[in-house]
């Protein structure tokens, strides 16, 4: 920090950790996680106007919170047809608080920035980004977890504020002025010698429960993928796999999308619409006179893989793949990213995923 | 010489996909395609090169990318040819003049004009693969003086299905182009060249391989068997341009649609050096599927 009043390590009970969410909430809209009426036990990101009703302990969400920044379907424009037809750009303006982001999805929101960034820039996702606050909450793995193995289990960009939760209640780190602003309306403390052991503690807890691990990093990764050849994985993996497209919609860092168009009711008026969409789908590549460029789905499996670990590796400097685990959770078959990558892995080390 | 420039005014890049509107100032019907004449709204120039697409909305139906196939500074008007296949370019095609539509762009990397001056120009074309082409060619024309022979070889299914026929009819009396057009089903009024287009180019065309380029545009099934041809004659793959086809919905680069391997071909291309795509699993093998 630069300038500030306060240390960038502060401690906030949990109790004036709500307090302050609901004194945020009389501002303006928060989005965080809390349980799934209709799935006991799993959690999503929603606007939440309780500050009870908030889970910061949560493992992850079904849905990534990408989804603030570009919604599953967000309208592009709105138009009237007419001479010359009226046509009107929709934007959406308040300013919100995400708040309970896992270090993986952090680390996804930074991946989506890089990629959108690139120019030309995708002025949509950058506008809802500015628009946002982001308090980040760090979590412990279950058996799907694996962002240790690609270096992003102590992600914290791009957050305003960071909590792990300790025996005060949450170590708090500061990231920006905004995070270190709206931290001056709750009441805390600066962090002592006990809530920095505490910190520790959590992170060795958090190490400690890793069980799925990639065997390789990323880096590794892209070369392996590039000199390799695994056409009888990709066979494999798509002999089980649906084509349902549930990892690219449940993925933090996947961001395809669809736009189409729509007519209300007058047939006059409607708007034009952008969806998220997903490469495993078979229309996806296909061209006018039905020429489909990756109509097989072995090679859609494999270009996913290549788009997380390689193309997108190259172009951008980093895993397009955070290790969430929730594309694992979602597939209807039961196709687990990390343990068909390290299939990948060891069949390229034993030589039999070579060129 | 003529000066040949880039187009001088940048054009916008659309980074939130708002399109601009555009009039239909006339459409001219091609046997199974129309041949839309537009305007941009407050009559500014596209400011295309030869190669590249925009994205075309028609409100409520949906926006598709299509080449323009007009060449730059001529009007400031600009041509697309539309076939009737999909949602979209169905309600384009049904269009009235005067309609508007939604342009954005435009997009991609087009023909390398400047690199090909001096040099003879070797242009194939399949089928609606003449419309993209068509801008370059019309560009090479008004850029006579700049390059060398321009040899065109154009094959369409049937003579009725030639596309631009006052064009190709003007191109093939103009002494100053090569023309090779060819159908692949005569009929009784076909006094001309039957069969695919790598057949003038294996038997009537000579080049000087260092001396020439080509630019090829066609269905994804011609690319290979073209390109077999012109190594035959000696050129380097370096020299050989092909244009892809993808189904670009954003055209920045951004929606994923068009991605080949690391590359987006709205970005990247859609015209690449043949040498650039060799190695990529989804451009080659995927043209000639057998």
């Amino acid at each position: 920090m630069e300038t500030g009043t306060k240390k960038p390590y502060q401690v906030i009970s949990r109790k004036a950790f709500l307090d302050l969410m609901g004194r945020l909430m009389k501002e303006k809209r928060v989005m965080g996680p809390r349980g799934r009426p209709d799935q006991p036990g799993f959690h999503y990101f929603d606007w939440v106007d309780d500050p009870e009703a908030l889970t910061m302990d949560y493992t992850t969400t079904t849905l990534p919170p990408k989804k603030a920044f570009f919604p599953p379907t967000e309208t592009l424009l709105t138009f009237t047809l007419g001479n010359p037809p009226k046509v009107s750009e929709s934007w959406l303006e308040d300013p919100f608080v995400l708040v309970g982001v896992h270090p993986c999805d952090l680390s996804a929101i930074e991946a989506l920035d890089r990629a959108y960034a690139y120019p030309p820039p995708d002025r949509r996702w950058q506008h809802n980004r500015k628009r946002a606050t982001i308090i980040g909450v760090d979590c412990l793995p279950d058996s799907y977890c694996f962002c240790e193995s690609l270096g992003i289990s102590q992600a914290r960009r791009p957050c305003d504020l960071f909590l792990t939760p300790i025996r005060r209640g949450y170590f708090v780190e500061i990231y920006s002025p905004s995070g270190e602003q709206m931290l001056n309306q709750g009441e805390c403390s600066e962090a002592g010698p006990r809530d920095f052991r505490d910190v520790l503690d959590w992170h060795q807890k958090k190490r400690g429960r890793f069980t799925t691990r990639l065997d390789a990093n990323a880096d590794e990764l892209a070369n392996i993928l590039e000199m390799g050849d695994f056409s009888e994985i990709w066979e494999d993996i798509a002999s089980r796999c649906y084509s349902c497209g549930s990892c690219n919609t449940t993925c933090p860092a996947c961001f395809c999308f669809n736009m189409e168009d729509d007519f209300d009711w007058t047939l006059n008026s409607g708007v034009r619409r952008r969806t998220w969409d997903s490469c495993q789908l078979v229309d996806f590549a296909i061209v006018a006179g039905e020429h489909n460029f990756r109509g097989e789905r072995r090679d859609r499996v494999r270009h996913r893989w290549h788009r997380k670990f390689l193309y997108l590796y190259r172009k951008f400097g980093r895993s397009y793949c955070t290790g969430c685990g929730r594309c694992s959770r979602a597939c209807t078959a039961d196709i687990n990213i990390a343990d068909e990558t390290n299939r990948i892995i060891s069949a390229f080390r034993k030589g039999t995923g070579n060129a | 010489m003529p000066e040949i420039k880039s187009a001088e005014q940048k054009p916008p890049y659309y980074p939130s996909y708002f399109p601009d509107l555009a009039r239909i100032v006339r459409i001219k019907q091609e046997v199974m395609d129309a041949v839309i004449e537009l305007e941009m709204a407050g009559g500014r120039p596209l400011g295309h090169m030869p190669g590249q697409f925009v994205q075309v909305s028609m409100f409520g139906y949906g926006e598709i990318p299509i080449s323009v196939c007009s060449p730059p500074g001529r009007a400031e008007r600009f041509k697309l040819c539309v076939r009737p296949v999909g949602r979209v370019s169905k309600a384009l095609h049904e269009a009235a003049e005067g309609d508007w539509v939604g342009i954005r762009g435009p997009f991609g990397r087009g023909f390398p004009v400047e690199i090909m001056e001096g040099r003879d120009i070797l242009l194939a074309a399949g089928g609606i693969g003449l419309a993209p082409l068509r801008s370059l060619v019309q560009y090479l024309r008004d850029h006579r003086e700049a390059y060398g022979r321009i040899i065109l070889v154009y094959g369409a299914r049937n003579p009725s299905l030639i596309l631009f026929k006052e064009d190709v009819d003007t191109w093939c009396r103009d002494p100053s182009m090569e023309m090779y057009v060819t159908v692949d089903e005569a009929d009784e009024s076909w006094t001309g060249r039957t069969g695919v287009l790598t057949g003038p180019i294996k038997e009537e065309i000579e080049i000087s391989p260092v001396q020439t380029m080509a630019a090829v545009v066609g269905p994804p099934v011609m690319y290979r068997f073209v390109a077999a041809e012109l190594l035959a004659k000696g050129m380097s793959k370096r020299k050989i341009y092909f244009s892809l086809e993808r189904h670009f919905k954003c055209g920045i680069g951004k929606c994923g649609h068009c991605q080949l391997n690391g590359i987006y071909v709205c970005q990247d291309g859609p015209v690449f050096r043949y040498s650039d795509l060799v190695g990529l699993s989804e451009a080659v093998e995927a043209w000639a599927p057998e």
